[in-house]
């Protein structure tokens, strides 16, 4: 009950979902102690420099940090793939920790060099302990969680940023005061018991799928030698990283381009009592913060997506650098600090690690590792090179120093904004890396795997010799003419022959009915096949046969199907101008089937335009159905017209429209397309599943034919609607638990409507993309659900989006059918 | 040609007796009785071949169909107790490759409990 109560409190600021709560304060806690304990060191670190040193060594302990940190990544980099991530994390917090509590201890004699030691201490501190939540958060989040939930757990940082300031203010009772030190040790022991709640909760939550993904990982991490180097190499290598990389140096330089203009214009400006300036400007900053990351930042990723969320930072500062440059003002100083600041803090920290989630593992932790810890560091010095480089100009005039120093950020924001597209661009692909690639549609995985037509040719090859020896004769010349008669079936077809009892029936060719072709009599070569040509063409041959098939015609017995069914077969081996091929028609429409299979087949070797309309009433002929579907399309474009026809006329037989629908997609052209668009649009829902399969059979073999997208859309709008009304009613028959059969059937009904939505999405985005997405939101695990959404939220456009998301996402049933419900009253138009 | 169905942990079975030919077929074809299971949200099919003797080209379209209709709805469509010389063809013609089949009903159902 109190967790409810907790959860309607918190999901009206931030969208956390019920099973989320647990992990998100304890990421939020997380955060919060290892800031506040920093901002408890920090303040202890500045006093006892300046105090028992003085500022004269400030550049020492940077240069030293920078050195320390490059060996602190290397040392990292070989321990995290030794131990779990957990261990690292522990012992990380152990050692600083104790380290805590050896400094107290130490500080009481005095030495000289503490000062320098801590300063570097402090700063490893904070730069292992910040890394190492992120890798935590990398490690439990997949990116929709992600987008949810790091605006609050970043505010859990910035409060205790706050808390942790405002708690060495107020217990400081000396100008060094160690003592603070047993603080900031008890709040990394209430951290350790944090981290081990935090890798507790993951383990539960974890599939075995993700399991087995894991121990992958590490033995591809143990596969490189890992140091400094190999962290570098994996950043090096991959241009994703390196865009990553690139960002964080650029906006770090920046960031130190504005403090600098930011000191410079409020040293120049009259500010009344500096230190109060600071303090009152500091803790203003703090709370914007605090609120941008609670209150905007989930928001912003859920509205805008990634490249957006990346590029307000970089866009703000731009405008505030033009701003400065203008007029070099203390408002305007406080606008860009402030801007930078609230919006680094919050924001820009969650968009960066955001782009980290998609990464493969065996890199990933590496090139946080060196990103976070080292690039950070580095672009920091990087600044201040930049910074000396300016001011080695000589510039006296502070505006006109402000003015060169925002100069210099245009540029470099300008880069800043190429390389976050480039980066936001790679984010998506990898997304699309982690999930699976989908499977290819069924009818073109048997057109692949199976030559369907050799397939059927076979049978009817063994069918054949049951019947007569003629027409066994005439698929085995077939089989040659098609180069298909190879040793193997040369072999099946001489195991089979002994089964077989020889036909006493009429033959087509006049042979010796008694005997069968044995297969050493075939030779596999054109002479044969020259040679029946020649007889064929022959004018007398011609007036025997029409003699002998108006014979067979005339005899309505039953013993004459075979000799019909020879004819048939046989007519198809006759060129066009023959004048016996006039006799197919009245076999095309013979009361046998068989009979009529083989006139069907003759007819789409010949391909006269006399046959189309039979062809296609054949399609309404269970026994021919098939064979009339290939042989239209073998006519192809030729027939589009008369197809077209069938299909938009509403008072055809609706199996027929469907079947031709079918040979539609086969022929697979524009004007196909076209036809099936048309016919969607006439909104017949009975043929609506047929027409949206076709169209997404011929966008999954032909990418370059386009659809209407106006057309589409709405039809996606349509299906969208009903889909809303259908799950509703769904989920209200199931929470009464009645009617469990309508309630399965609805099920699969929601399926087959979901697919249809999603196989017309596939029409005007990426096909690809959209496949893959919902074969992993249809069969995948938790986390590919989350990655098929990702995508789908980067790929389609804004109000689409809205619309699709709450049917897709990982929600409750209840949750999903409000969702539905809120959509069908206020649906997003697009 | 008869089928008859009957149904075994969640899977439909056609039991099919005589020869698929075209020759035989009446209304109802057997790509239909899959496709009328499948509207009825069964997505497990398997083909029990026991009592079947051959099967012609009209035959092999009716399995292929009723196979694409069934993985279109991300189902199964499988085969059972084919005989030995039917499976030569299937072999010969690679029907093997595509479609799933097993010598026993029972290896059958379990391993539609494995997909």
């Amino acid at each position: 009950m109190a967790k409810d109560g907790l959860h309607r409190i918190f999901s009206r600021i931030v969208k956390i979902k019920p099973d989320e709560l647990k992990i998100s304060f304890l990421l939020f806690f997380y955060l919060f102690l290892v800031i506040a304990a920093y901002n408890v060191i920090k303040p202890i670190r500045n006093a006892s420099l300046l105090e028992e040193l003085g500022y004269q060594y400030l550049p020492v302990v940077y240069l030293l940090t920078a050195v320390i940190i490059g060996f602190v990544v290397a040392i990292h980099s070989k321990i995290q793939v030794k131990i779990s991530r957990y261990a690292l994390i522990t012992l990380s917090i152990l050692f600083f920790f104790l380290t805590c509590l050896i400094f107290r201890i130490f500080s009481g004699y005095g030495w000289q060099g503490l000062p320098i030691i801590f300063w570097v201490w402090a700063n490893v501190f904070i730069i292992v302990l910040n890394t190492q939540f992120w890798i935590t958060v990398n490690d439990v989040l997949n990116p929709r969680e992600f987008k949810r939930l790091s605006g609050f757990f970043i505010s859990g940082g910035i409060l205790g940023g706050f808390v942790g300031g405002l708690l060495a203010g107020s217990l400081a009772k000396e100008n060094v005061e160690y003592n603070l030190l047993f603080l900031s040790a008890g709040l990394l022991f209430v951290c350790s018991l944090l981290v081990y709640w935090i890798f507790r909760w993951q383990k539960r939550e974890q599939s075995v799928q993700d399991k087995e993904e894991k121990s992958g990982d590490v033995k591809a991490g143990t596969t490189t030698k890992p140091g400094f180097r190999d962290s570098y190499k994996s950043v090096k290598e991959h241009n994703y990283l390196r865009f990553i990389a690139t960002i964080v140096i650029l906006t770090l330089v920046v960031s130190t381009l504005i403090d600098f203009q930011f000191q410079t214009v409020v040293q120049n400006n009259e500010t009344g009592n500096l230190t109060s300036f600071f303090g009152y400007f500091y803790a203003g900053l703090m709370v914007f913060a605090f609120l941008l990351s609670l209150l905007m930042t989930s928001k912003l990723f859920r509205r805008y997506g990634v490249r957006i969320s990346l590029l307000l930072y970089p866009l703000v500062l731009l405008l505030c650098f033009f701003g400065i440059g203008i007029a070099a003002s203390l408002v305007m100083a406080i606008v860009i600090k402030g801007s930078d600041k609230s919006l680094s803090y919050s924001i820009n920290r969650s968009a960066r690690e955001l782009l980290f989630i998609p990464v493969s593992p065996d890199i990933k932790y590496k090139a946080i590792v060196f990103i976070d810890m080292f690039v950070d560091r580095f672009s920091k010095g990087l600044g201040a090179v930049v910074l000396l480089i300016i001011m080695s100009f000589g510039i006296q005039d502070y505006k006109g120093l402000v003015r060169v120093v925002s100069l210099v950020s245009i540029v470099m924001i300008l880069g800043w904004i190429v390389f976050t597209v480039r980066a936001s661009r790679e984010y998506v692909n990898s997304v699309k890396k982690k999930l699976p690639p989908p499977a290819p549609r069924p009818d073109k995985l048997v057109e692949v795997g199976l030559d369907v037509d050799y397939t059927k040719l076979i049978f009817d090859t063994l069918e054949s010799r049951e019947r007569s020896p003629d027409l066994y004769a005439m698929h085995v010349f077939e089989l040659m003419k098609r180069g298909k008669l190879t040793p193997e079936l040369r072999q099946l077809l001489s195991v089979q022959a002994e089964d077989m009892a020889p036909s006493s029936l009429g033959t087509f060719f006049e042979a010796d009915s008694s005997a069968f072709i044995r297969m050493d009599d075939v030779d596999n070569n054109d002479v044969m096949g020259k040679e029946i040509q020649e007889i064929m063409s022959l004018d007398v041959y011609e007036n025997v046969m029409k003699e002998y098939i108006d014979k067979v015609l005339s005899d309505k017995s039953s013993n004459a199907e075979t000799a019909r069914m020879e004819i048939a077969k046989g007519i198809g081996f006759l060129t066009l101008d023959s004048p016996i091929i006039q006799k197919l028609e009245e076999l095309l429409v013979d009361d046998s089937s068989e009979v009529r299979k083989y006139a069907i087949e003759s007819a789409a070797k010949l391909r006269k335009r006399e046959y189309v309309p039979v062809l296609i009433q054949s399609l309404q002929d269970p026994p021919t159905h098939s064979d009339a579907a290939a042989a239209l399309e073998k006519y192809g474009l030729r027939i589009l017209g008369s197809l077209a026809d069938y299909l938009c006329d509403s008072d055809e037989d609706l199996e027929l429209r469907k079947a031709v629908v079918s040979i539609l997609a086969h022929i697979g052209t524009q004007e196909a397309a076209d036809y099936m668009l048309w016919e969607l649009d006439e909104n017949n829902e009975e043929m609506d599943s047929e027409l949206i399969d076709a169209l997404d059979r011929i966008r999954s073999e032909m990418p370059e034919i386009e659809f209407y997208e106006d057309l589409i859309k709405k039809k996606i709008k349509q299906k969208l609607k009903s889909y809303y009304e259908q799950f509703v009613e769904f989920a209200d028959k199931e929470s009464k638990g009645k009617d469990e059969e309508i309630c399965r059937v609805m099920s699969y009904e929601l399926t087959n409507s979901l697919m249809n939505i999603f196989k017309l999405l596939g029409l005007i985005y990426p096909h690809e993309d959209v496949a893959k997405a919902l074969q992993n939101i249809q069969t995948g695990t938790k986390k590919d659900v989350a990655y098929a959404v990702e995508l789908l939220d980067n790929i389609l456009e804004k109000e689409i989006r809205a619309a699709i998301l709450p049917i897709v996402e990982d929600l409750s049933q209840v949750e999903r059918a409000k969702a539905c419900a809120a959509l069908r009253k206020d649906f997003p138009e697009f | 040609m008869e089928i008859h169905a009957r149904e075994k942990d969640d899977v439909v079975i056609f039991d099919i007796e005589g020869e698929i030919r075209r020759s035989d077929v009446t209304d109802v074809t057997l790509h239909q009785l899959v496709k009328d299971q499948l509207d009825v949200g069964k997505r497990n099919i398997l083909l029990n071949f026991k009592s079947v003797e051959f099967i012609d080209s009209f035959g092999v379209g009716e399995i292929l169909a009723s196979y694409i209709s069934t993985h279109n709805l991300g189902g199964k469509l499988k085969i059972a107790k084919i005989s030995k010389k039917l499976y030569l063809v299937f072999q010969v013609t690679m029907l093997t490759k595509v479609l799933e089949i097993f010598d026993e009903e029972e290896l059958a159902l379990n391993s539609f409990m494995g997909d």
